[in-house]
């Protein structure tokens, strides 16, 4: 699993799409963050989270498209399958591979931290509350990312369903508002990654969130290791 | 049993499609099998059984005594396989793929650089580790995909056309290789190339529309087609006429008779004998007085001639 983590980085590294979702990422939530800041003159980042959380989503199947996809397509799932290796160890090596890179995205942006505690005064646990959600949301999205991505060979494919999963995910909230009924409404509610999203950005760190983010990300790889067992 | 690699009446179905019937055959430590077949035989479907990359419909593949619809993870530890397409990451050097590849093979941390030096010299990589994969020729994306089916000695190497896109002096360097590494271990290969299988295997398995139809030393398979003989011949007849005569002539099986190309009323015939002498002599005597006769040749039988022959009679039992 960890010889797989480490080919996964270094495939990114070597090739442009780490580096251009990285450098396309750091520039939105740059703008974002002086634009927020400049108008409303509020030490706070709660709009600033909001415009990464739909710019992550959008980038996101850039990151996960080819976890799957480039290997049926370049013939190495030949390779993975026969080697002494687990599907749920390539499954999880895959995927903490692309988590690193979303790592690497949340930490560079803490860049904008730095005039903002110099010059003002923010509140430190909602800004933690809302890079542990913005995190726990990448997670998810890249689980759901990596499954899509094994279930094609062709990259633009995987992207494509991605997003448009994931942007539904995130609107369906808005669906709760019609519902008559009680239960469709709470549904809609929680399934809303934008809704969960939210809590965090306000600083309203509930176990109820974490953990739906985790679940939405286990069910999600454990339907890609499922989906490599069957497949063979 | 000790069979190395062991098929027991195998089958293989895509959907209506069966590509592979009633397999059955077993590949012993310190032997080289080769697997002959035309395009679409069922080669690489086989293959691919063995290697645990898809699972039979029906019977059972077992390697190193692992049964692979059950155990495949325990037998993938013991086996080394180079598909058809050499499963490469074109990103990666050549060194780092093969340190990946020796990591998840779960060679020993002392000892993957050693055993990366090993199957790098033994493939002839050892000037161009630190170069890019796509950057590479297809006799070098070869030599890495064998080197890294080398990797960590397996006791089963499955080889799919291991030296389709090499130069003459690659392929000669290459079966060197398998000769080595087949005196210790199981090595099914594959090929279209029929020298090769005379040259370095120990048994040959002839597949024609998923049946086997033979499984022998390339001597005893050339020995068991030297009963139907070929003699052909070019003369200059009435092709009626010709064919009448030529059938009365004891010891003559069958023919196929074709116009030669571009020359008028002169005849090519093929004709199927019977192996014991003087057949073609008494050919001669039938034909010579009375016609043209340009030229008279009996064909020894290469294992050109017998794969052809397996491969055109399909209802053939395997001799084996």
């Amino acid at each position: 699993m960890l010889a797989v983590f480490q080919k996964e980085i270094l495939i990114y590294f070597r090739s442009p799409i780490a580096y251009f979702v990285v450098a396309v990422f750091l520039l939105g939530t740059g703008y974002f963050f002086l634009y927020d800041i400049f108008s409303t003159g509020n030490a706070i980042m709660n709009e600033t989270f909001r415009n990464m959380g739909i710019l992550l989503i959008t980038l996101i199947p850039l990151v996960s498209m080819r976890l799957f996809s480039s290997e049926y397509s370049g013939r190495t799932m030949e390779l993975l399958t026969t080697l002494p290796i687990r599907p749920w160890q390539v499954v999880l090596g895959k995927y903490l591979g692309a988590v690193a890179i979303l790592l690497v995205m949340t930490v560079a942006t803490a860049i904008n931290l730095v005039p903002m505690y110099l010059y003002g005064n923010p509140e430190s646990s909602t800004i933690l509350s809302g890079y542990l959600g913005f995190v726990l949301l990448g997670m998810a999205c890249l689980a759901i990312g990596q499954f899509f991505s094994s279930l094609t060979q062709n990259q633009i494919v995987a992207a494509l369903v991605t997003v448009s999963v994931l942007l539904a995910f995130w609107f369906i909230g808005h669906l709760k508002e019609f519902q008559s009924s009680d239960t469709l409404h709470d549904l809609f509610g929680y399934l809303s990654f934008a809704n969960h999203f939210g809590d965090f950005i306000r600083g309203l760190l509930r176990s109820e969130g974490v953990l739906f983010y985790l679940i939405v990300s286990a069910i999600a790889l454990t339907l890609n290791a499922g989906f490599l067992r069957w497949r063979r | 049993m000790s069979a190395a690699i062991s098929l027991e009446s195998v089958s293989k179905q895509y959907g209506p499609k069966t590509i592979v019937r009633d397999l059955s055959f077993q590949v012993g430590k310190g032997e080289i099998v080769g697997f002959l077949g035309p395009n679409g035989a069922g080669k690489t479907t086989t293959m691919r059984m063995i290697a645990g990359v898809s699972t039979a419909t029906s019977g059972r593949v077992s390697v190193g005594g692992y049964d692979m619809a059950t155990q495949n993870e325990r037998a993938a530890e013991k086996i080394g396989y180079l598909p058809e397409h050499p499963p490469l990451y074109d990103t990666l050097e050549i060194g780092q793929y093969l340190r990946f590849v020796a990591k998840v093979k779960g060679v020993p941390r002392s000892e993957i650089n050693s055993e990366i030096e090993r199957v790098s010299l033994a493939c002839r990589l050892e000037d161009v580790r630190r170069r890019e994969i796509y950057k590479l020729s297809k006799g070098y994306r070869q030599r890495v995909g064998l080197a890294q089916a080398l990797l960590g000695k397996p006791e089963v190497l499955l080889l799919d056309e291991p030296t389709a896109g090499l130069d003459p002096g690659q392929i000669q360097e290459t079966r060197e290789v398998i000769r080595k590494f087949g005196a210790e271990h199981a090595v099914l290969l594959s090929t279209h190339i029929l020298p090769e299988v005379t040259m370095i295997c120990q048994r040959v398995a002839i597949i024609n529309d998923g049946r086997l139809l033979a499984i022998d030393s390339p001597a005893n398979l050339q020995r068991a087609a030297e009963q139907s003989n070929q003699v052909t011949l070019t003369i200059r007849a009435p092709v009626t006429e010709l064919e009448a005569e030529l059938r009365t002539v004891n010891g003559v099986l069958g023919m196929i008779i074709h116009p030669l190309p571009g020359v008028e009323g002169v005849f090519s015939v093929n004709c199927l004998v019977e192996s014991r002498e003087g057949v073609e002599a008494a050919i001669a005597r039938a034909v010579a007085n009375r016609w043209e006769l340009y030229r008279l040749e009996r064909q020894q039988p290469t294992l050109e001639n017998i794969f052809l022959r397996y491969i055109q009679s399909p209802t053939q039992k395997a001799s084996n």
